[in-house]
């Protein structure tokens, strides 16, 4: 815990994170609020959006395509260590590669942590002001896609924490992130079967936060096959270990 | 003998075997050995790219060596040897966007060091006042002290530092090396990585020459850069000069070079005295030139060979 304490020593006085971190809420919230105007075959969701219990899919459904934003901060507190040379410091002083990935992996939790209630906080107050159902069954019979969006918000996280420790370049980090988790995971897609590249990482990933209405959507295109969220959980934390791992490697084998 | 026995009676800090670092094809260090002594000031001494920092990159564990061994008080690098030692790899790293204090408080964490040290170190390298100014706000010689109290935070036995005066203004550097002699004296050991001859004959009580990442020579400063005057004198007759130089105590080695004789004195000596001897003699020399080897001559000779 002694290193989660530094890590915040660090990320607390330091603006760009807290402008990263603003930017992620302010587009939460304003998605969420104007949503509800959004039209579908010329008719307005309208409240639609807010009613319990399909508000928590919606919101995490919503909530995932900004894990792009949290993996963007993740590899820039990273490559600030390379760039400012201080991870070098920090293991001429004393700290071990296995910690400096720890010590990365407990931010990334704490990021996880705050997305989450906050997501929490966001769906409590939109659906108790509009949901026509609030009773405490409606609320939290479908709450624990929120769990599903931690586990998705830690894993996208740790793979941002491979490719900063990888490129070292927040530029080139970033770059690449995005570039293999839009453009080159979903081309490998496209020329699997489902039923093979259900576990690749992102696809896996994103099952845990499912598009809502995708079942009346399957009827139409035929059936999407991939895993339910629940299922989705175990690659996805085999994959959290696997970047780590992955990650700890490229700094005990390379040069600081 | 007489090294097996110092070896017993002074504790060796930093033992390094057969060290060296290939980058593709270029030895950045080859198959480098050397033994700093506990207390002593060590320099390593090199030009630009003679492999100072590689070798200190590798036995500061932020770079692998490609073959050979080092241990740190007589055992392998580790959390606790790291703690004993206090150290600055070129140049001085700290969070831009972080005060002064708040660097040091995140380093000190690194160190299991105690909070309370901060002040005293700041004011021990009289930064005490702009604790709250941010890194990024220093002059280059404010960021070296910086590094300097940072390397000291927990009262470390060794002291690592690599061209800790590179970029200082004169002042700066006669600040950084009063610092660095206070701080020897409390009897840590220092090892000094430096490119500037005149610095380690300055600062150090040891020195190991390095060059293209080998070993050239090491030693004790006094044995290694030689302070002495040279003189070059010639004569008529050079037979008469020879034989009396031979009975001279205060002539420390002499040597001919066609009609000149080139030859060093004790410390104290000069021109002076010889030339009075030569004339008791009935000796006239033709000519007499002292000349002081400029300390970059002597470095520019101990790295070529």
């Amino acid at each position: 815990m002694n290193l989660l304490r530094t890590e915040f020593r660090k990320i607390l006085p330091y603006r760009t994170f807290w402008i990263i971190l603003a930017i992620f809420v302010l587009l939460m919230v304003l998605i969420l609020y104007t949503s509800s105007s959004i039209e579908v075959n010329g008719k307005s969701l309208g409240d639609e959006t807010y009613q319990f219990p399909e508000l928590w899919m919606r919101l995490t459904y919503v909530a995932h395509f900004f894990n792009l934003l949290l993996g963007i901060l993740v590899i820039v507190l990273v490559t600030d260590e390379f760039s400012y040379r201080t991870l070098r410091q920090q293991v001429i002083d004393g700290l071990s590669k296995a910690e400096a990935v720890l010590s990365k992996s407990y931010v990334v939790l704490g990021l996880a942590t705050f997305s989450t209630l906050f997501l929490l906080a966001l769906g409590l107050y939109f659906g108790l002001i509009y949901s026509k159902d609030t009773s405490g069954s409606a609320i939290f019979s479908q709450i624990d896609y929120l769990p599903y969006y931690f586990v998705q918000a830690v894993a996208y996280m740790t793979l941002a924490i491979l490719f900063a420790f990888f490129i070292r370049k927040s530029g080139l980090a970033i770059i690449a992130f995005i570039v293999y988790t839009k453009l080159v995971e979903p081309i490998i897609h496209y020329n699997l079967p489902d039923h093979i590249d259900k576990y690749f990482p992102m696809k896996a990933l994103d099952s845990l936060t499912p598009m809502p209405g995708q079942d009346l959507w399957g009827q139409v295109a035929g059936t999407i096959e991939q895993l339910s969220p629940g299922i989705a959980t175990i690659p996805a934390i085999l994959y959290i270990g696997l970047f780590l791992l992955l990650s700890y490697l490229v700094l005990r084998f390379r040069d600081l | 003998m007489g090294s097996s026995l110092k070896s017993i009676l002074v504790a060796i800090v930093l033992s390094i075997d057969n060290l060296s670092k290939k980058y593709g094809s270029l030895k950045a260090v080859d198959n480098l050995n050397l033994q700093v002594e506990e207390g002593s000031i060590y320099g390593l001494l090199g030009p630009n790219g003679s492999g100072k920092t590689t070798t200190l990159g590798m036995v500061l564990d932020v770079i692998r060596p490609t073959g050979g061994t080092f241990s740190w008080f007589g055992e392998g690098i580790s959390k606790a040897t790291k703690h004993r030692v206090g150290a600055i790899l070129e140049t001085p790293n700290f969070y831009p966007y972080l005060s002064a204090r708040r660097n040091l408080e995140v380093i000190a964490d690194n160190k299991a060091a105690s909070h309370d040290n901060i002040n005293k170190m700041l004011d021990l390298v009289g930064l005490g006042t702009r604790s709250h100014t941010t890194f990024k706000g220093f002059s280059l010689g404010m960021k070296q002290r910086l590094a300097l109290a940072a390397a000291m935070l927990n009262d470390p036995e060794v002291l690592v530092l690599d061209e800790p005066t590179n970029g200082l203004d004169p002042q700066g550097i006669a600040e950084v090396r009063d610092l660095i002699l206070r701080i020897a004296a409390q009897g840590k050991t220092i090892i000094l990585a430096s490119h500037l001859l005149d610095e380690v004959e300055k600062v150090c009580t040891h020195v190991a020459v390095l060059r293209t990442g080998k070993l050239v020579t090491d030693g004790p400063v006094g044995n290694i850069v030689s302070k002495a005057e040279q003189l070059l004198i010639s004569a008529d007759e050079l037979q008469p000069v020879l034989t009396l130089l031979e009975r001279l105590p205060y002539v420390t080695q002499f040597a001919q070079e066609k009609s000149n004789i080139i030859l060093t004195l004790q410390d104290g000596y000069s021109a002076t005295d010889l030339n009075r001897d030569m004339f008791a003699q009935g000796i006239v020399l033709s000519q007499l030139v002292a000349r002081r080897t400029t300390l970059e001559k002597q470095f520019l000779e101990l790295i070529k060979s």
